[in-house]
């Protein structure tokens, strides 16, 4: 009787998401334009209008505070002050709040030593674990409606547009560079702690075989100068490229993260401008993965890179 | 660069931003749940080694109580032997003396027993000796002084006492 009822309701809502669907299907853009019919008023969704930079709020000088910045502060107050609630009383048997906080860091402390072992996990968790919850709180909080709804209306190139007060902090570019240049300097920080300062900058800038090659020269073996010379300037070669990879880290973590969160705003709005009502649903959920992945990706990358610069290669430079 | 809004004052604010969570996240998450979490581990572990340790005493009070069953068992069994060798002397000295006070009864009986038979006897020849001369005055009165006459029957009497007595 009861597994019945239940049923029944779980067909009664089917059946509304699939009229609603229908319905934003027939009165959006896509439908009226097929049908020839002006669809009412207040379903009608604005052009998305998509505006890369952030915009700016309000002024602190020559400074200008943008959206996105408030929304990182927002953030920021979000996780300390929740995690700041779980660490206020640490005692040695949990309650709700510490279980919370110590699942957090025991979840992300595991998924680190997996990959890096028990003594380097406790050098990189802070890093990692900080980039984690930072880039998935901003990508989740993007996510909730007072972002990108609640703002001041503006009139540009003709068209009103809505400044949110709020925007989610992955959507502007700013934001994954600053954690792409944060990883960046803790890998390289990492990679000269291991091996020292002179023999890091030394596998970048190798002209040892170069300059051995000369010495030969002067004294006058000719046949190891020229294997010398040939091997000192793919030393070298490799040296700047080694460089280039390291530079294009910055690069690649800044535009997968960017370019990930952008377009899933974007997929958004379009989806919600083209068949309003619940459609976009599907997609919310769609970027509840995604945020999950970026984050985990960009912490992810950031540990294995960490693992990399911490485990000495000299092995590989006795030749 | 200007397009997709790349703004270096904007740029630094979110590194401070980063930086500033990152600091912030290590003093109240980080460090106290690591903390924490070694704490504990260390506790657990110590509750094992305890644990641990106090079976092997337990494991170690029994052996010694058993080895003290052991040697309790054996000083009674010996208390017990010691005990009946005694008894046992202790019986034989009671028999020793008994025979030994009634042997000595025995003699002294026998003893007196003869010293009281010798001095009848005395009183007896005393008696008989004076019985004797009595008589002897009767039958021959006036013929002899009584001092021979007794010096005569003492003599004869000395004779046959020596006699009976050897």
């Amino acid at each position: 009787m009861n597994k019945g009822c239940s049923t029944r309701i779980i067909a009664i809502i089917g059946i509304a998401l699939i009229a609603l669907l229908l319905a934003g299907l027939v009165v959006g853009p896509i439908g009226s334009k097929m049908l020839g019919i002006e669809p009412p008023s207040f379903i009608a969704v604005h052009k998305p209008h998509v505006q890369l930079p952030s915009e700016g709020i309000f002024h602190i000088g020559g400074f200008a505070v943008t959206n996105t910045l408030i929304a990182s502060w927002t953030t920021i107050i979000l996780l300390v002050g929740l995690f700041a609630a779980c660490t206020r009383k640490m005692t040695l048997i949990p309650g709700r709040l510490q279980s919370l906080a110590e699942m957090a860091v025991e979840t992300l402390l595991n998924f680190i030593k997996g990959a890096a072992g028990e003594d380097n996990a406790r050098k990189l968790f802070p890093v990692v674990a900080t980039i984690f919850l930072y880039v998935i709180t901003n990508a989740y909080l993007g996510l909730i409606p007072f972002y990108g709804t609640i703002g001041i209306r503006e009139i540009k190139e003709g068209q009103e547009i809505i400044v949110p007060f709020l925007r989610a902090p992955n959507t502007d570019v700013n934001v994954p560079l600053s954690i792409a240049l944060f990883s960046f300097i803790f890998i390289e920080y990492w990679g000269i702690r291991s091996v020292g300062a002179l023999k890091y900058i030394n596998a970048f800038f190798n002209f040892g075989q170069l300059r051995d090659s000369f010495v030969s020269l002067f004294k006058g073996k000719f046949k190891s100068f020229f294997s010398g010379i040939a091997f000192g300037f793919i030393n070298i070669f490799v040296g700047v490229l080694e460089v280039f990879s390291h530079f294009i880290r910055i690069i690649s973590f800044t535009f997968r993260l960017f370019g990930n969160m952008t377009a899933g705003e974007i997929l958004l709005l379009v989806v919600t401008f083209l068949v309003p009502l619940v459609a976009s649903t599907i997609f919310y959920g769609l970027e509840l993965l995604i945020g999950f992945i970026q984050a985990l990706i960009f912490a992810g990358l950031t540990m294995v890179f960490g693992v990399i610069a911490l485990t000495p290669h000299s092995e590989e430079e006795h030749s | 660069m200007e397009g997709i809004g790349i703004n270096l004052p904007l740029l630094v604010a979110f590194v401070i931003n980063f930086v500033i969570l990152f600091g912030l996240l290590t003093l109240v998450l980080y460090k106290p749940v690591l903390k924490i979490l070694d704490e504990r581990q260390a506790k657990i572990k110590e509750s094992i080694d305890q644990a641990e340790q106090i079976r092997e005493q337990i494991a170690h009070s029994e052996e010694q109580i058993k080895t003290n069953l052991d040697t309790a068992r054996k000083e009674r069994q010996a208390i017990i032997a010691q005990a009946t060798q005694i008894g046992e002397r202790l019986k034989e000295e009671a028999k020793e003396g008994a025979r030994n006070e009634a042997e000595s009864l025995i003699t002294k009986a026998q003893a007196e027993i003869k010293q009281e038979r010798d001095k009848t006897i005395d009183e007896l020849r005393q008696e008989f000796a004076n019985i004797a001369i009595l008589a002897a005055e009767k039958v021959i009165k006036e013929t002899l002084d009584k001092g021979k006459h007794s010096k005569i029957i003492d003599e004869i009497l000395k004779e046959s006492t020596t006699f009976k007595r050897n």
